[in-house]
């Protein structure tokens, strides 16, 4: 019965966890400006997170170690600042995003400017952190996330043309604007595949105290946690390609998304629509910072843990006490959340080979693992989305040059 | 046990004091000679500049160019006798107090100065 209820809650974390301001703005450019075609890049994206979390989750679970702990140890101190680097500069271009859409479902709910929210919404954040533990961090947020399903009402309201959409999950090529395709198409798979989330997940498979006897637990959450999510985040785009498309209204403010909802439920879609943006940008930077720190505490081995009181770990809960103060900084002084949103997804992408072909190591290390290594289908997975990465570190710069605009 | 693998077993492993307490990791390992012995793993070395010193010239400079900046004069370096290992398995434990090593020191001065003085900052678990 427990590990059902345990099932159940990490299915919630992950819906939680996956739909945050990246998602919902890339998915909603994505419905806008191409219909229901990207949505296989959403199917591609969440299979390859899923991948990624069961193997890193079961990773820790077995090994007793999270992903940044072998990072370092299995790869020493010189190849470990690669990740730990990379990981940083994505994440807070990510996590002042995400403070960037706090801000701006405020502004929406009270009419004054995104700018005047930023340091408060840090401040509300860092106390949490530092009063919280990892559950309330953890559920909290993951609970509250569920208004986000308003998107799926929202989809369903809208009568979306089943057979189109269907064929929309198998890749197609555009008929205009490829470059534009093609940027999008990037930004959409850094939304959907962030290192923050595997990270924050093997680290959590510690401070929830995994062992071999939850790999059920951690499969289940991994993979229909984040069918879930990657369905929320499909019907963002199906919302905004039928209401934003035929309109021609490219997005290129975030207020225009509130029409996605505000069409088929009215005014209580317009409220559906900042409360999910509050909460899934309010949740994800929670968990970034806390991903940031962790990399940081456990590659260099210091005490960590969002459950002990910040004086038994005073190094760790400094750094996600500044990260959080700092990322507010940019908002702060007025830099536009949408435009950073989408340098950062596709920063996200460009960084994702440092964090994926490493595992492939890890995973076929029998010390770490014994008989859990990976099979040959998983590994055969695990390859498969390593190219991708190595494709989307190639194509970022020249699509954010071509499509960006 | 037979033979242990420095860097596959060793270097960059979790260190714990004796009360399990996380204090840092393996960031240098070094051999002591001594005229008519031969060499042998003498000390355990964490620290900063035992990292920087691991990737190359221009690191140790900008570590040693970013501690000048906060005007730090010694090194915040522990050096460790092996002797002082205790156990070795998923990490390894030595027999020492964390908190009087000068690895620590930032730890402790954190906590002392900074996370005591803001409220909810000690107590037993959240």
């Amino acid at each position: 019965m427990k590990k059902w209820a345990e099932v159940a809650l990490g299915v919630v974390t992950s819906i939680g966890g996956f739909l945050e301001v990246g998602s919902i703005a890339t998915s909603a450019q994505g419905g806008a400006e191409f219909g229901y075609q990207l949505a296989w890049v959403l199917v591609l994206g969440t299979m390859s997170l899923a991948i990624l979390m069961e193997m890193t989750g079961r990773l820790a679970a077995v090994s007793q170690r999270t992903y940044a702990d072998l990072l370092r140890e299995r790869f020493g101190y010189r190849f470990f600042l690669l990740p730990l680097v990379a990981v940083f500069v994505v994440s807070l271009l990510v996590v002042i995003s995400e403070i960037g859409g706090v801000s701006i479902a405020l502004q929406i709910a009270t009419g004054i400017d995104f700018r005047w929210w930023a340091i408060p919404t840090a401040i509300v954040g860092w106390f949490l952190l530092w009063r919280g533990n990892f559950t309330i961090v953890e559920q909290g947020t993951a609970m509250l996330g569920l208004v986000a399903i308003s998107f799926a009402v929202g989809a369903l309201k809208l009568h979306p043309v089943w057979p189109t959409l269907g064929r929309a999950m198998l890749p197609s090529l555009p008929s205009h604007d490829r470059a534009r395709y093609w940027y999008l198409a990037v930004s959409i798979l850094g939304a959907s595949i962030s290192p923050y989330l595997y990270l924050f997940y093997s680290a959590g498979a510690i401070e929830d105290e995994w062992t071999i006897e939850h790999l059920g637990v951690n499969r289940v959450t991994a993979g229909m946690g984040n069918v879930f999510g990657g369905g929320l985040a499909i019907a963002t785009l199906v919302t905004a390609a039928l209401v934003l498309a035929p309109r021609e209204i490219k997005v290129d403010r975030y207020e225009q998304i509130a029409l996605v909802l505000a069409t088929p439920l009215g005014r209580a879609g317009l409220v559906f629509f900042i409360m999910t943006l509050f909460i899934t940008c309010f949740g994800a930077t929670l968990e970034i910072v806390l991903a940031m720190a962790y990399l940081l505490a456990q590659g260099l081995g210091w005490n960590w843990s969002e459950n002990l009181k910040p004086d038994k770990d005073a190094r760790f809960a400094t750094s996600y006490s500044v990260l959080i103060l700092l990322a507010a900084l940019p908002i702060a002084i007025g830099m536009d959340p949408l435009t950073l949103t989408n340098i950062s997804m596709v920063a996200t992408a460009a960084s994702l080979p440092v964090t994926v072909i490493p595992l492939f190591v890890l995973m076929n290390d029998g010390d770490l693992l014994n008989t859990h290594v990976n099979g040959w289908p998983s590994n055969l997975a695990l390859v498969v989305i390593a190219l991708l990465s190595i494709v989307l570190l190639v194509a970022a710069l020249p699509l954010q040059l071509l499509g960006g605009g | 046990m037979g033979a242990l693998h420095l860097s596959h077993d060793v270097i960059d492993a979790q260190l714990v004091d004796r009360q399990q307490e996380k204090i840092g990791r393996i960031d240098e390992l070094l051999l002591e000679l001594e005229d008519g012995q031969p060499p042998r793993v003498a000390t355990i070395v964490i620290g900063g500049v035992a990292r920087a010193r691991r990737v190359g010239r221009w690191m140790l400079a900008l570590h040693r160019a970013v501690h000048a900046l906060f005007g730090h004069r010694e090194e915040q370096e522990s050096r460790v006798p092996f002797d002082a290992v205790r156990r070795i398995g998923d990490t390894i434990e030595l027999d020492v107090e964390g908190d009087t090593l000068a690895s620590m020191r930032l730890e402790r001065w954190l906590a002392t100065h900074i996370v005591l003085r803001i409220p909810g900052g000690s107590g037993e678990r959240k």
